[in-house]
């Protein structure tokens, strides 16, 4: 079921012409390897999958099973051995434009306050400072940081930084978001309230959002497509569409929906954790 | 009414708000615990000037040898009433001052820009050690031959003594920059040159001040040793003449003068990384 709904809306999105309707992301049969002491370990092996336009899709994974490179392969961080990387249809070389990139460390430039870290992309782009302003105090107030923009990263806490982190990808209006772990580090509270914040913007929006994470809960609770990854060298092992009915921004009502936890628990088997 | 909702308002975002008040109990216990190690400080400094003064006063040949604090100081009112401890102090501290400056400029120039080129750090990174392994005093007797006996030869002892040490300190701060926090700024678009300036230079400023606060004293040594070798003015000419004299309180009044002078020399360097890296400066 599954499985057929994914390669009919790909097939369709491939008979459009113009850049428009193209899928944001298209990943097809990449590879990567490292070499570690001589040795060659492939980390990806013929890895596919599609990211359509305002959809948000989670991608979970058993430990050390290659998230982050493969993040790292699609931002243009790393160059995958083999396969091709589309954005909007097209293979771009280097930085793909219009993508934000998050981290689980929120990497706060120290020096600057939350305004000047929530600026940063902005004034690498050239965007006049007064504009640049502007934009980053909204960004910030939209994600509840209001009066904190003159405070320095060290007077807030891990929360409110990786609000500021947010905030940073956010201004720069991507068309994709790319998380990695964004909220991993946070409490339990924390990371529902910021999780509830970020669906609401992206959906809003209309952006679309690949969010790799190790949270089955948090993937299924965000997400309207969930990617299995098998161990390394790792490959697509399921898909889910996760029908959680129309209204998808708070995270407490997804989290007590009956079919949540149906979900959850396939999920975690496909993992097949062995525990001790 | 109004005041009513203005003093409601914070109360009721706070929840997770780190950033507290500073407590006036707190504050006073940090004062007070200053002031108990300062007083320490002194005691030990008092007992340690009382010893000597009591050891050197009951022994002619023991007072000779090693002065004593009361001679010291006698020593140091003269040297204050007939100004050559300004001029000698005034002489010294601008030839510490300019290799300080010269040497901490170039050295963390060329540090910086080393983090552009992997391939230009691995070919220098030899000759870096080389030249740093040279002690600067074997290099006196040259500098005085290239560059006379005038100010410019203990600038340039002032500025050797402190180029390497700058230049290493720089460059370790610029490489050890967060690689995640440069993809960061790769992906939000960053030039090469961006990520040198908004990320690699504010982010070696911790490594490049700490080689400031270790340069003061290098640059001092530089140009005292400079002044050993040859001069006519300066502190170091004044501890090696009043050493050739047999005046050893003398020798510890200049020295007392040159001590004076590192420990100012450093407090403005640290007042000047306050001015500079505000965020650290704690809330």
């Amino acid at each position: 079921m599954t499985g057929t709904g994914v390669s009919r809306s790909a097939g369709n999105a491939e008979t459009v012409t113009g850049g428009a309707a193209m899928p944001p992301l298209v990943v097809e049969h990449v590879t990567k390897s490292y070499e570690v002491g001589g040795r060659i370990v492939p980390v990806i092996g013929d890895l596919s999958l599609t990211l359509r336009e305002g959809e948000i899709v989670s991608i979970v994974g058993p430990s050390g099973c290659g998230k982050t490179t493969l993040l790292n392969t699609l931002c243009g961080l790393l160059t995958p051995d083999s396969g091709r990387i589309r954005w909007h249809g097209r293979e771009v070389s280097g930085q793909p434009q219009n993508v934000g990139y998050m981290l689980q460390k929120d990497l706060l430039l120290p020096w600057r306050t939350a305004l000047g870290n929530a600026m940063l992309g902005l004034e690498i782009r050239g965007v006049a400072p007064s504009e640049a302003q502007d934009r980053g105090h909204a960004m910030l107030d939209q994600l509840g940081l209001h009066g904190f923009a003159h405070h320095y990263p060290s007077t807030l806490s891990g929360g409110m930084r990786q609000r500021v982190a947010l905030a940073r990808t956010l201004v720069n209006e991507p068309d994709v978001l790319l998380l990695d772990e964004p909220f991993a580090a946070l409490d339990f509270q924390n990371k529902l309230l910021i999780e509830n914040d970020t669906a609401a913007l992206v959906r809003k929006s209309k952006r679309s959002l690949l969010l790799i994470t190790h949270d089955i809960e948090e993937a299924v609770s965000l997400a309207d497509r969930v990617i299995v990854l098998s161990k390394r060298p790792t490959r697509v092992k399921a898909v889910y569409d996760i029908a959680l009915g129309p209204e998808r921004t708070d995270m407490i009502a997804m989290r007590q929906s009956q079919d949540f936890s149906q979900y959850v628990r396939r999920i975690w088997a496909d993992l097949d954790v062995v525990l001790q | 009414m109004i005041a009513d909702v203005d003093t409601a308002m914070p109360r009721s975002t706070d929840a997770s708000e780190p950033v507290a008040a500073p407590v006036a109990g707190r504050r006073w216990k940090k004062l007070r615990s200053t002031a108990i190690v300062l007083a320490t400080q002194v005691a030990i400094l008092a007992a340690f000037l009382g010893f000597w003064d009591y050891m050197t006063s009951q022994n002619r040949a023991a007072a000779f040898m090693f002065g004593s604090p009361s001679a010291i100081a006698g020593f140091l009112g003269q040297m204050a009433r007939d100004g050559s401890l300004w001029r000698d102090s005034y002489v010294t501290g601008s030839e510490t001052l300019l290799g300080f400056f010269v040497g901490n400029l170039v050295g963390t120039v060329i540090g910086l820009s080393l983090w552009y080129s992997r391939f230009v750090s691995r070919v220098v990174e030899p000759f870096v050690i080389a030249v740093g392994s040279i002690p600067i005093i074997a290099l006196a007797p040259i500098i005085i031959i290239w560059f006379g006996t005038g100010l410019i030869s203990k600038v340039a002892m002032s500025t050797l003594s402190v180029v390497i040490v700058a230049l290493v300190t720089s460059y370790k701060g610029a490489v050890g920059v967060d690689p995640d926090q440069i993809n960061l700024m790769r992906t939000l678009g960053a030039s090469k040159f961006q990520i040198f300036r908004k990320l690699v230079v504010p982010a070696s400023l911790t490594d490049i001040f700490a080689g400031l606060k270790l340069t003061v004293g290098f640059a001092l040594i530089g140009a005292i040793v400079g002044e050993f070798m040859s001069s006519s003015e300066g502190l170091g000419h004044a501890i090696f003449k009043a050493g050739s004299l047999y005046v050893i309180p003398k020798v510890f009044a200049a020295l007392v003068a040159t001590i004076a002078l590192a420990l100012i020399l450093t407090f403005i360097v640290g007042k000047i990384e306050r001015l500079l890296m505000p965020w650290r400066r704690n809330p």
